[in-house]
């Protein structure tokens, strides 16, 4: 076994236990510890990859903002920690997440197929998966992949416009955070608070409304239709 | 001479061939090699810890009258060794309701990154601890390390004030990462390349390089980078995380004895790593004439590190609100607009070699660059530096308002009495 080797061996176990770790234990605080190590472990990949420019950028994007971010919104909601977990949708995310490796592991893996597209006939059949790059050892050049992730970004023809989606999408979270989070004068406030009071008192009229109606089985649609006319 | 400048380069060479002549597996002496080059180092981090906090109590003393510490030794020289055993023999001590694991990490982490920090910067012509072609960014990253560490310290103490200090933390330090950022772009613009030794070769006379400091072409990003450089490492003025008067010692009140002087270690471990990057960056790292290059390299990060321990000496810590007022109203604008006029200047203006419009030498180049950087700066620092005394001159009169209608009244009752 080669260095590389082994290292990828160690990094893997620290990046699958810490991974584990993380939906597994209670503490919210710990969990995203070990997901700060696990995304180190993933740079560390980067860099038996010798794509040191992504593990930087991993380091500082998932590290340094990501999971502070994380950590931040955690430390804020102490309260919560040790509850127990009651999470319904559990054992289908764990479906959905077994299905996409098994379909990660096929396109990706060195595991070829060939198939027939059914709905295009004229079109011979194609091999699926088995992505030359998986096993292959292409050369690395590594000073290049820098400038060609840097032209890739901005080309037209290319990643510029996802690239340029992607950043409207942050603006707009951003501004809208901004205006979630703003400063709000006394009146607005309280004009706020009406708004809401009123709404929950049509909720509650409603409620009722349809409540009277299912038990006296009068005209129930009518009610609820007026009710929902006087909203 | 040449033995002189080239001295650490030689120690390097001697040291490697001597090794892989000793071992016969060239791959185990290449190990051996860098595992030495880690420990001198984080030695070198270390002792100079040592040094600064020596230089920093007498310079300070200076500059607030005092005459520092003078009993240890000739002239207190024994200082930070007395202080190194009176934090060995303190008691350890761990908070009962502390998280166990999370508090006792935390300093080795501050500690990890802080040292991790010095494996790229180039002391000398050849001699660096790796040339990662990425390694300003690898700084950077690194840097962002250790706010992860004071969550841990803040969080894992299970203590209000430590927590406060912690909430701090995170709004500082990744809020003057931005202009930090900003700011180092104009120099990989100019140098087409990540690496620190890229870098500095451009700043050198030798290897194509133009000779001129990257200070000269844009003094405005130099400045801003030096102030977030400061906030970054939570130094005085911005040390808000540990502010004694406000939240006792922020992030590590719980810490005693050398979990203490990690935190410690850390903090000017990170000043120095600031002061290094500055002095590589902007200040052509170990170019210079006459002297052997690391002595220059030596004589730039001291005097970069005498500028922040003259601000600690002098200013007087600021507010939480005047914090964030200074780094998203004014660091980051002006360091938008600075970044815009060197793209578009770099793009007008180029030295021969380059695609541009007008071909100019590397000096005028820097001139033109600088001054086109400059007046806006000024001009901006004219602004707020107006507006803020007529705030000043309003909250003043307000006071002088009241206390006149206080001394009113006191009058008033006075005469009532009698």
């Amino acid at each position: 076994m080669t260095l590389h080797q082994i290292l990828f061996i160690v990094i893997s176990i620290a990046v699958l236990a810490s991974a584990v770790f993380v939906v597994t234990t209670r503490n919210l605080f710990h969990a995203a510890l070990m997901l700060i190590l696990s995304f180190f472990g993933v740079a560390g990949f980067y860099v038996l990859l010798e794509a040191g420019f992504f593990a930087v950028a991993q380091v500082l994007v998932y590290i340094g903002a990501i999971s502070i971010l994380f950590i931040f919104a955690v430390m804020l909601t102490r309260g919560m920690m040790g509850m127990p977990r009651n999470n319904s949708q559990a054992q289908g995310a764990a479906l959905v997440a077994a299905a996409i490796f098994v379909g990660m592991a096929f396109v990706l893996g060195p595991l070829a197929a060939t198939v027939q597209v059914p709905f295009l006939p004229n079109s011979s059949p194609r091999e699926i998966g088995g992505i030359p790059w998986a096993y292959s050892t292409l050369p690395v050049v590594p000073d290049q992949y820098v400038f060609d992730l840097g032209r890739a970004l901005t080309e037209p023809s290319r990643f510029a416009l996802p690239f340029e989606l992607a950043s409207v999408l942050i603006l707009l979270a951003m501004v809208g955070s901004i205006w979630v989070a703003r400063e709000r004068r006394p009146a607005e406030v309280q004009a706020e608070r009406v708004e809401a009071a009123n709404a929950a008192a049509e909720d509650t009229k409603l409620e009722e409304a349809l409540e009277r109606g299912s038990v006296s089985s009068a005209p129930e649609p009518a009610v609820a239709v007026a009710a929902a006319d006087h909203h | 001479m040449d033995i002189i400048n080239n001295l650490l380069k030689i120690v390097g060479d001697a040291i490697y061939t001597f090794l892989h002549n000793l071992i016969p597996s060239p791959f185990i002496a290449d190990l051996i090699v860098m595992g030495l080059a880690a420990i001198i180092l984080c030695t070198f981090a270390a002792v100079s810890f040592m040094g600064l906090t020596y230089a920093e109590r007498k310079i300070v003393a200076r500059i607030q009258d005092r005459i520092g510490p003078n009993q240890a030794g000739p002239f207190g020289l024994l200082v930070p060794i007395a202080d190194g055993i009176k934090m060995f023999t303190k008691e350890d001590t761990t908070p009962t309701a502390a998280d166990r694991w999370v508090y006792n990490l935390a300093p080795l982490v501050i500690a990890t990154f802080a040292l991790a920090g010095y494996a790229v910067i180039p002391l000398s012509p050849g001699v660096v601890g790796t040339n990662l072609n990425v390694g300003l960014i690898y700084t950077i990253a690194i840097g962002s390390g250790s706010v992860v560490a004071i969550l841990m310290a803040g969080w894992g103490s299970n203590n209000k004030y430590a927590l406060l200090g912690a909430f701090r933390t995170v709004s500082q330090l990744i809020g003057y990462e931005v202009p930090m950022l900003l700011n180092i772009i104009p120099v990989v613009l100019m140098t087409g390349s990540l690496s620190l030794v890229d870098i500095v070769n451009k700043q050198s006379g030798l290897d194509g390089g133009t000779g001129i400091p990257f200070a000269v072409y844009f003094p405005v990003a130099a400045l801003v980078f030096l102030i977030s450089g400061i906030a970054e490492t939570a130094r005085s003025p911005f040390d808000l995380l540990e502010a004694e008067s406000e939240i006792v010692a922020g992030f590590h009140v719980e810490y005693s004895g050398m979990k203490f002087a990690l935190f410690f270690l850390g903090e000017y471990v990170n000043a120095l790593a600031v002061a290094f990057m500055f002095a590589t960056l902007f200040l052509g790292g170990y170019a210079g004439p006459v002297l052997p290059p690391y002595v220059w390299l030596l004589i730039k990060a001291a005097a970069v590190f005498t500028i922040l321990m003259w601000l600690r000496g002098t200013m007087p810590r600021i507010r939480v609100d005047q914090m964030h007022d200074m780094n998203w109203k004014f660091l980051v604008p002006i360091s938008v607009f600075n970044l815009i006029t060197v793209l578009l200047l770099g793009k007008i203006f180029t030295t021969p070699g380059s695609v541009g419009l007008i071909t100019v030498a590397p000096l005028t180049q820097a001139i033109i660059m600088a001054v086109a950087t400059l007046v806006p700066f000024i001009g901006a620092l004219n602004l707020v530096g107006r507006r803020m005394r007529r705030q000043l001159a309003a909250v003043e009169s307000e006071t002088e308002t009241r206390r006149e209608a206080n001394r009113a009244t006191a009058a008033a009752a006075m005469g009532g009495t009698h």
